[in-house]
């Protein structure tokens, strides 16, 4: 006899129904599990049976067979036992066909027949529901997740004993939960960066253009300390992006099941030594969403960018540019989106203190031409905004801050965010005549390569909608060319 | 084939057969090649050769050191005439030291003074920079070399030095790299070729020291720059003004050195910086003021004031080093 439960498989960020085949019938004792199974899933097999017996219900002594249709979709992790041990038992017949009819079952079980959360709930509560489920049975802890889905019947069920009494009806099904708020990522105020004036206004500029930064400064400066800070500043995610957030958080296995829909943008901050597939995304057997995606909306910050190795910082280049990354493999490209707003810091020279009034620089002149030569190129091409920040007094770091808080500069990034939509909407001249001379002048005499005029001339854009300007004029593209300036290290004036 | 080459590189009043001769015999570091390429580097270089006590070679020169200087010296340019001051420091300046090396150079090339400095990053090119028509670099290398890189490729430092009316001068083969003891040979014909010398920065091991320890061998008058007493970059100056050296205090003691003063500056353009930015620039002069400084004593908004910097850097009113902002010119 063969039973079928529905559960499924996540490639990429791409849910895929998946339909569990379950047979059992005459031959050698023995389980076999194909479909393309990962190690995880095949041992499947072993769980499921321990929790069957641990359930008190009976493991058939026969030959069995379990297909996870359509065969040639690679299926991965242990997000498939749930839906097996029902499988089987539905092939003995303690569940009848009518029980399994409609119902999508995902989750991993523990020895004991409990029921676990698995990656991916998310994306895959979104495939049960448009391809109306009946109900869709997860763990306890990933119910809220799957709840954030309208419009599903999201069981909750503790254990396998549970899922078959809820199945044959001697138990009514639970809800799932609203889910507690606690521990959220709660973003620390801008007031908390002293003095920094101009770090602070090019943070603004970046959260109210989506614009790239670069942190250049010594060691404990608080280049860390605003990149914190900047997610602050920035508007909360619409329902639509928060819930790709979520999924894409949800696949990779980084997102609490049990939290509700965060409307924060996400940060990350991953360290120097992270590798290029942690990095983009990728890895072996099914590709997973790395870094940049999990930043997708959000803020990624590379701190010591220069430690990074060249060929890391190469691959950010698309991805910078058309916002996703695309990992293709033998079977299958895989696309995620990756539209992340960059922080990068670097020591402005090897030792750290060009420019720092309390520690002389040790360095030789030609290894800081040299190190600084590592930050052109393409990379810098694309980052807008490139901030020399120096160690702050420390006078400044006594008393109260009468600096503005956070609260206060994201009223201001709000009223430009929305007043450089409006004026998307409507299109036409950006900038005055005056202002556009005025910036191939300043090009020209301040020797800026040729690629500074489009970013100078977005920065001056996102300014002049800061202030409310509705044509960029010659005063915004000034200081636009200041956040954009490399400063003059060694030598002639 | 060789000898037309070799005419061509010659200097007037130097004999090419000779001049061949001498380049042949030089213990030759240079790191193998024949004295031809050495010419044809020197050609593509358009360099003229002198032989010591020629025409085309420095009289002072050959009076002053009493081994008589160089056995030839390289020369791509022109030989500014009349008096010569040597501005020299540390490669490692700071937006003082560049400040003070600068306005000493403005005001000698205005006053006729050749400025002679050794074509290195920092004090030097500062030096050179303010005083382009009127400057000679004296490489610590030969002149096919390329160093240091930013001075040497086309369009910079020593490209403009030449185009304006200067020279770049070296004692030796076109493809002698700077090691130290070609650097050292350097200093010296630094000092030797100056009426004056003077060390804007440097630390305790600055080779502006050597060069100072040389003129005063040579009989040339050494001065020095007073600095911050916390700031590394004094340590050269005050060891040598504790030394005996005069101190240089304003250009007016420097071109007394070699007997003659400043001209009249003209009057100076009306600021484009808002006025209490502008008072905090002029009031800090030598040094420069840090960007967040600024921002908070001059009480304008960041905005504004950003786009007040770049506006003057724009008309070339102030400059930004790693250390700050200042004035280019000194304020009246």
């Amino acid at each position: 006899m063969v039973a079928f439960v529905r559960t499924a498989a996540v490639v990429g960020l791409e849910p895929w129904p998946v339909t569990l085949e379950c047979w059992v019938g005459q031959g050698l004792p023995g389980t076999r599990l194909v479909g393309l199974p990962d190690a995880a899933v095949k041992e499947s097999a072993d769980r499921a049976k321990a929790a069957i017996k641990s359930t008190g219900l009976e493991w058939p002594g026969q030959r069995i067979i379990g297909n996870l249709a359509p065969a040639e979709v690679p299926k991965a992790g242990a997000g498939f036992d749930l839906a097996f041990a029902l499988g089987v038992l539905g092939a003995t017949g303690v569940l009848k066909p009518e029980h399994l009819r409609g119902v999508w079952a995902l989750g991993e079980l523990g020895l004991d027949g409990s029921v676990r959360p698995t990656p991916g709930t998310l994306p895959i509560a979104a495939l049960a529901r448009s391809r109306s489920a009946r109900c869709l049975l997860v763990a306890d802890a990933a119910a809220v997740e799957a709840s954030l889905i309208n419009q599903l019947d999201v069981v909750p069920v503790a254990d396998l004993r549970e899922t078959v009494a809820v199945l044959t009806g001697a138990a009514p099904g639970r809800t799932a939960g609203r889910g507690e708020p606690a521990a959220r990522n709660v973003v620390p105020d801008l007031a908390d960066v002293r003095g920094q004036p101009l770090a602070r206004r090019a943070i603004e500029i970046a959260a109210a253009g989506d614009h790239h930064v670069l942190l250049a400064g010594p060691p404990g400066c608080g280049k860390s300390m605003l990149a914190r800070r900047l997610p602050g500043l920035l508007p909360d995610l619409g329902v639509e992006q928060a819930m790709e957030v979520a999924a894409i958080h949800s696949v990779a296995g980084v997102r609490d099941p049990s939290a509700p829909l965060d409307l924060v943008p996400p940060y990350r901050a991953p360290h120097h030594t992270v590798s290029i597939a942690g990095l983009v995304g990728g890895g072996s057997g099914i590709a997973r969403p790395g870094e940049i995606s999990l930043a997708h909306e959000g803020i990624l910050f590379l701190d010591e960018l220069l430690e990074m190795p060249r060929r890391n910082l190469d691959v950010l280049r698309e991805p910078l540019e058309t916002g996703e990354v695309r990992i293709t493999r033998a079977r299958a490209s895989v696309r995620f989106p990756a539209r992340f707003r960059l922080v990068a810091a670097t020591n402005p020279c090897p030792c750290g203190h060009l420019g720092d009034s309390r520690t002389p620089c040790r360095c030789r002149p030609d290894r800081i031409e040299r190190y600084r030569e590592r930050l052109s190129g393409p990379l810098l091409d694309r980052i807008d905004l490139q901030v020399t920040m120096h160690p702050v007094v420390a006078a400044d770091l006594l008393g109260e801050s009468c600096e503005e808080s956070t609260a206060t500069v994201r009223e201001r990034v709000a009223a430009g965010r929305a007043r450089r939509a409006a004026r998307r909407a409507v299109g036409g001249r950006v900038a005055t005549s005056t202002a556009l001379e005025r910036l191939a002048r300043a090009i020209d005499a301040l020797a800026l390569s040729s690629r500074s005029f489009d970013a100078c001339l977005r920065v001056a854009r996102t300014i002049a909608d800061l202030e409310g300007a509705a044509l960029v004029g010659p005063d915004h593209v000034d200081e636009a060319i200041a956040h954009r300036m490399p400063v003059n290290l060694v030598g002639a004036a | 084939m060789s000898g037309l080459l070799w005419r061509a590189v010659t200097a007037p009043g130097t004999d090419p057969e000779r001049l061949r001769q001498v380049v042949a015999d030089a213990s030759d570091d240079a790191g193998g090649g024949t004295p031809d390429d050495a010419a044809a580097a020197w050609q593509e270089q358009g360099v003229l050769v002198a032989l010591r006590g020629d025409a085309g070679y420095p009289r002072g020169l050959v009076e002053r050191d009493a081994a008589g200087g160089p056995e030839f010296l390289a020369v791509r340019g022109s030989w500014p005439a009349g008096p010569a001051v040597a501005i020299v420091g540390a490669r490692r300046a700071s937006g003082y030291g560049v400040a003070v090396a600068a306005w000493l150079a403005e005001a000698a090339a205005k006053a006729g003074v050749t400025v002679i400095s050794g074509g290195a990053v920092g004090i030097d090119a500062a030096a050179h920079q303010a005083a382009l028509g009127h400057t000679i670099a004296v490489l610590g290398c030969g002149h096919g070399v390329g160093y240091p890189r930013p001075h040497a490729r086309p369009g910079g430092l020593f490209d403009q030095l030449v185009a304006t009316g200067g020279a770049v001068v070296s004692s030796y083969g076109p493809s002698t790299p700077p090691r130290p003891h070609v650097v050292r040979a350097r200093n010296r014909l630094v000092a030797g070729l100056a009426d004056a010398l003077v060390v804007v920065e440097g630390g305790a091991r600055s080779g502006s020291l050597v060069t100072a320890g040389h003129a005063a061998d040579l009989g040339v008058p050494v001065l020095a720059v007073p600095g911050d007493v916390r700031q590394p970059g004094s340590t050269a100056p005050h060891l040598l003004l504790a030394e005996g050296a005069a101190p240089c205090r304003e250009p007016a003691d420097l071109l007394a050195a070699v007997g003659t003063s400043p001209v009249a500056v003209a009057a100076q353009v009306a600021t484009t910086l808002p006025p209490s930015v502008h008072e905090q620039l002029a009031g800090a002069w030598p040094r420069p003021v840090r960007l967040d400084e600024l921002a908070r004593r001059s009480g304008v908004n960041t905005g504004q004031l950003l786009a007040a910097i770049t506006a003057a850097r724009v008309n070339g009113e102030v400059v930004e080093g790693h250390d700050g902002i200042r004035l280019r010119a000194a304020p009246a």
